[in-house]
């Protein structure tokens, strides 16, 4: 009985694993010089996204979305917004520490504001954790395999020209998020799509309003302490 | 489904503060019951407006545009043109809310925009000019370089939405200056409006048609 329940557990696994296979050059000097993708931000930033939000199939509406996020420190600060200026969701992340300041229904429902920082991290932020592997895929698309301490996956995939794709397996190689970041108008966040597979599908797609760096002064951020 | 009753109560505010604009220029000496008289002629408005939020987050203003259409005695448009088209649309006693997606203007059916109506009925009361007989609000005016009429929430229906509203009238222009929502210390909603036109025919079909 124990065989028969380790066989279906691996079955079941197998089933759900999506997690493609990244060859390596062969050339080992190749493999070396080899880079991963990299879109993520180099500076502190203030993005604004108009989203579209679909879940289950429908789709939900649009709001606005704004984010400043340092690559340095993975200080994250966001809001969304509905189309009309009102606040629906304000909280900050700094290291482990979450802060909400404002969370309206259904954006105050378990742990929506920390899934959404985590999902603005995986956007703009170079994975963390051990790289796995670098190489190329089946279809020849360069690939970088990270995986962070809690187990996850992480793939960086050099898309289609100007684009990249960022994929978030969980231990079992379930595919979680999906990303792709479209360079359109000169700033690599033009057009971010975002598919998450949670309890409800759901696809976020990001058009970018406005894009600027917020300077930091000599230690101090420019954006004020609250 | 409490965010879409906030909503309502911010886009009643939104729409409240611009019906200030139908107060005629003349009576913000310091009564409201002249107010009450003069908006009795007001049949129609249509003005565009630029809405600046601001916010802690933001480095600088985040900057809306758009248009406003009433015609007496119920029927309203709200539309916003930039940075993400929506509209808002109060007619015949019916609500619907349409926010831009996939290119088409979708309609909002989660329900929420029907408890508009409940605006509504107190929207209704500031187009009589009734500003300070709306048991949301209390209104103040005051006189000086330019007139101020400052709105606060008398109950708690607006606790943790709306601190106060301010309407300064510039009294050299003999124009509404600007309208400020603060709705907490991080967070505040200015609008300015401009090309304002009073009882000028609007078309029923800006209350019918969304494309």
């Amino acid at each position: 009985m124990k065989y028969i329940s380790l066989f279906i557990g691996i079955v079941f696994l197998a089933s759900c694993s999506t997690m493609p296979v990244i060859t390596a050059p062969m050339l080992l000097a190749t493999h070396k010089n080899l880079p991963c993708p990299s879109p993520f931000l180099k500076e502190k930033y203030q993005l604004i996204h108009a989203i579209e939000v679909n879940a289950a199939g429908n789709v939900q509406g649009a709001i606005i979305g704004v984010t400043v996020v340092d690559p340095y420190t993975r200080f994250v600060s966001c809001a969304i917004m509905s189309a009309e200026g009102m606040v629906l969701l304000e909280a900050k992340s700094e290291g482990e520490k979450l802060i909400i300041y404002r969370a309206l229904p259904p954006f105050d429902s378990g742990d929506f504001a920390k899934n959404l920082i985590d999902d603005i991290r995986l956007i703009y932020f170079n994975p963390q954790g051990l790289l796995q592997k670098k190489g190329n895929l089946p279809d020849g698309s360069t690939a970088c395999r990270w995986q962070e301490e809690n187990g996850n996956f992480i793939d960086v995939i050099a898309g289609k020209p100007e684009s990249t794709e960022i994929k978030k397996y969980s231990v079992g190689g379930r595919l979680k998020r999906y990303i792709k970041i479209t360079q359109k108008t000169g700033n690599p966040y033009s057009i971010i799509e975002l598919q998450g597979s949670e309890m409800v599908d759901y696809t976020l797609l990001m058009t970018l309003i406005e894009a600027q760096p917020v300077k930091t002064i000599k230690g101090k951020n420019s954006e004020k302490k609250r | 489904m409490n965010n879409y009753r906030d909503l309502h109560r911010y886009f009643y505010v939104l729409v409240c503060s611009f019906l200030l604009l139908s107060l005629p220029l003349t009576v913000f000496a310091d009564s409201f019951e002249q107010l009450r008289k003069d908006s009795a002629d007001i049949q129609t408005i249509q003005a565009s407006f630029v809405q600046k939020k601001f916010m802690k987050i933001l480095t600088k203003p985040l900057v809306s545009e758009g248009r406003f259409y009433y015609v007496a005695p119920d029927s309203f448009r709200w539309e916003y043109l930039k940075p993400l088209r929506s509209v808002v649309i109060v007619h015949k006693g019916e609500t619907r809310r349409y926010t831009a997606s996939g290119g088409k203007m979708i309609e909002d059916k989660s329900g929420g925009a029907q408890a508009m109506k409940i605006v509504l009925s107190e929207v209704t009361g500031w187009m009589s000019g009734k500003f300070d007989q709306n048991p949301s609000f209390t209104a103040t005016l005051k006189e000086g370089t330019n007139t101020l009429i400052t709105l606060s929430p008398a109950g708690k229906s607006m606790t943790g939405m709306i601190e106060k509203i301010e309407i300064t009238i510039s009294k050299k222009a003999a124009t509404v200056k600007s309208v400020k929502i603060i709705e907490s210390a991080n967070a505040a909603t200015r609008i300015d409006f401009t090309n304002v036109e009073i009882n000028k025919v609007i078309s029923s079909s800006v209350f019918q048609d969304v494309q």
